[in-house]
């Protein structure tokens, strides 16, 4: 057993050190092929180490990012797997990275954004000290079928992690019901207030009471289905969160101000990122700070300081321009991506780039879902838009009968052509990237513009 | 004046479904034809004689159930009429399944639909998803239509229904007889969701026709500056090897 972790180990370091040679960032594949070589490796490197995990269908690295600065300020040692490689082979190489040749670990913590659906085996092996679930949209249906499917690979996931505290999401419907299935320690959290004055309106992605099948109704909505819900028939009702925002102070453009409400404490915050669902990754990782027992008081002072990166509004100089990328994936963050843009005050550069990889969801219709419509509206403020992508013609398509005028829809083949174009104007710039057309869009951006390569 | 009924959008919205609602909407508003829009929640009652186009999208497992309660209140009745009626209707996906006679679930329950359409639907193990592809075989266009499905349920169609298409790429129906979709009378379905239409402008012009046709039987629609659209429908045509 010995050996075999030991050349699993060797294995995993020698490849990524190769691929990273040749700038290739890729841990997947490394990790894919220790695990072969070792089944047990991952359950061997995590057994000394204690582990949170992170999943649900948004959030996940912002919310990873947060808990990583709260970890950092409290001067814990810990690693995170930071690419986004959130499925079992990169976060096996993860591992493997922060651990002897001999499979002892360099590091006391380890923070780990898992996808929902490889979640059931990652946390068998890891055994988490804690589990953040962040939400559960629709995101992929092509990966998971139906909704219900990425509910149960979570609970499943959380099964396997008997010693876990489940911090959940109590504005959201769908995982707060994972409560009454868990025995696990559960740490509620959520928004009690409304955000938007006026939100854009998003598809009726309803949700129902499971008991009684009718649809909950809302005393608030924070955004998508998540607020303060009920059912009206026999009265289930969103949980009183321990660990919540109480109110929102102020939604600027660049950082959040809000009151928390800690246990029965309330202080002030600064979440030093815009948009509402920010507000939910930083409550979540708050809460996570609180099942791990580290002071409330230096965990909002990471909010208020902790600088994101990897396409959550990630800042960019291109050229005469300053560029902001946001990752969109699914309808409900795209939303919130037009929530943040209709309340720019400065005419903007809106870019979209849309692929259909694996990474991204093969099935791109989710963007008829979202309310692009209200750009449309806000014509002093977005004139041309730029498409780019893979389904370029799609989404061309989708802004036209969003009611953008076809002269203002600017399609790119390509996007040496679109960096170009983009850099050479003076307007800020918001690009909206799909996962594949980010990581593309990026290596093309640090070549022009210069940049960090995306491991470090 | 076209009157349009979106039928149950609380619970029939999978995946950019209303793309479809909205593609038909903008061609007539392009065309300067009037119309009214009326969205159907569940437990809201209708005239369904006052309209002329009725479209119902695709839902998931549960949402489908609290679908069923309603329809069995009466409704089922009523659709029925209105597509011996011959009024246009466009169901996509779920709402496809449920416009059968019944659908039979993994463990062999049988499951009791609308009935308006000679065909029935058993559920599979394995999801047949992606980009799909058909050629029309309900009229003598057999024109390519291009979109993208996902679902479990395996649908033949019986004797009185014809299909929409033949399977060109993907798996249509079943994954077996290579026919995707029904059409009966002024009935169009199929299992390419999401916002079809719009990549396919011919059948949306086919199916505003069809309606338009209904008061009008000489009417006829201008043609449009379908560049953008047809961008699209010819990237994923090529891309799925059809020249």
């Amino acid at each position: 057993m010995k050996f075999r972790i030991f050349w699993a180990i060797l294995a995993c370091k020698v490849l990524t050190g190769i691929l990273r040679l040749f700038g290739r960032g890729g841990t997947a594949i490394p990790g894919k092929l220790a695990l072969q070589m070792c089944p047990q490796l991952l359950g061997e490197l995590a057994k000394d180490v204690h582990c949170v995990v992170i999943t649900g269908t948004n959030g996940k690295t912002t919310s990873a990012r947060m808990i990583e600065e709260i970890f950092a300020k409290a001067k814990t040692s810990y690693f995170a797997n930071r690419s986004g490689a959130n499925l079992i082979g990169g976060i096996t190489a993860e591992f493997v990275e922060h651990s002897t040749m001999r499979g002892k670990p360099l590091k006391k913590y380890a923070i780990i954004e898992c996808d929902e659906a490889a979640s059931k085996e990652v946390c068998r092996y890891l055994d988490p000290d804690c589990i953040l679930v962040t939400n559960v949209f629709r995101d992929q249906l092509d990966r998971f079928g139906d909704v219900s499917n990425t509910l149960e690979s979570i609970l499943l996931g959380i099964y396997n992690s008997p010693h876990a505290k489940v911090c959940l999401n109590a504005d959201c419907p769908l995982t707060s019901s994972l409560a009454n299935r868990i025995d696990n320690t559960v740490f509620f959290y959520g928004v009690d207030t409304s955000i938007y004055k006026s939100p854009v309106s998003e598809i009726d992605e309803a949700a129902y009471c499971p008991r009684c099948k009718v649809e909950y109704e809302y005393s608030y909505r924070t955004f998508g289905y998540l607020g303060g819900f009920y059912c009206p028939k026999c009265g289930t009702k969103r949980e009183w969160p321990i660990i919540a925002v109480s109110e929102i102070k102020d939604c600027g453009l660049d950082t959040t101000k809000v009151k928390m409400r800690i246990f029965n404490e309330y202080a002030d915050a600064t979440i030093n990122l815009p948009g509402a669902y920010n507000i939910y990754n930083a409550i979540g990782a708050m809460a996570v700070s609180q099942a791990m027992l580290i002071d409330p008081f230096a965990s909002i002072n990471a909010l208020s300081t902790f600088s994101c990166g990897f396409g959550r509004m990630e800042q960019f100089d291109m050229g005469q321009s300053k560029a902001r990328m946001i990752l969109v994936k699914n309808a409900t963050g795209f939303n919130q991506v037009i929530n943040y843009l209709s309340e720019l005050t400065d005419k903007t550069l809106f870019v979209c780039c849309i692929n259909d990889n694996t990474g991204d969801g093969t099935d791109i219709s989710w963007i008829w879902d979202v309310r692009f419509e209200r750009l449309a509206e806000l014509t002093e403020l977005f004139g041309e838009i730029y498409v780019s992508g893979i389904r370029r013609d799609d989404m061309a398509v989708r802004l036209k009968y969003a009611g953008i005028p076809t002269e203002h829809i600017r399609v790119f083949d390509n996007y040496d052509e679109l960096i170009k174009s983009i850099s050479s104007q003076e307007l800020p710039v918001v690009i909206a990237p799909t996962y594949s057309a980010m990581m593309e869009l990026r290596a093309k951006m640090s070549a022009a513009f210069g940049g960090k390569d995306f491991w470090e | 004046m076209l009157k349009i009924c979106h039928l149950y959008p609380d619970v029939l919205n999978l995946f950019g479904d209303s793309g479809n609602v909205q593609c038909l909407i903008r061609r007539l508003e392009w065309r300067g034809i009037e119309y009214e829009l009326t969205r159907v929640p569940i437990g809201k009652s209708i005239d369904f004689t006052q309209f002329d186009l009725f479209f119902m999208g695709g839902g998931q497992e549960l949402e489908r159930e609290i679908l069923l309660n309603e329809l069995r209140s009466g409704v089922d009745k009523e659709i029925i009429a209105a597509v011996e009626d011959e009024k246009v209707f466009f169901c996509v996906g779920g709402s496809y399944q449920l416009m059968g006679q019944y659908g039979i679930s993994l463990e062999g329950h049988q499951t009791d639909y609308i009935g308006a359409l000679d065909l029935h639907t058993v559920d599979g193990e394995t999801r047949m998803v992606g980009n799909c592809m058909f050629s029309r075989v309900d009229d003598f266009s057999g024109s390519i239509v291009v979109g993208f499905e996902s679902h479990t349920g395996k649908t033949y169609l019986g004797s009185n229904t014809k299909p929409l298409g033949e399977v060109i790429k993907g798996f249509g129906n079943n994954g077996e007889d290579g026919t995707e979709g029904a059409r009966y009378k002024n009935v169009y379905c199929t299992y390419s969701h999401g916002p079809l239409l719009a990549k396919n402008p011919e059948l949306a012009d086919c199916i505003l026709l069809a309606a338009l046709s209904r008061s009008n039987p000489s009417a006829l629609l201008e043609p449009l500056d379908d560049e953008l659209e047809l961008n699209a429908h010819f990237y994923m045509k090529n891309r799925l090897g059809e020249k």
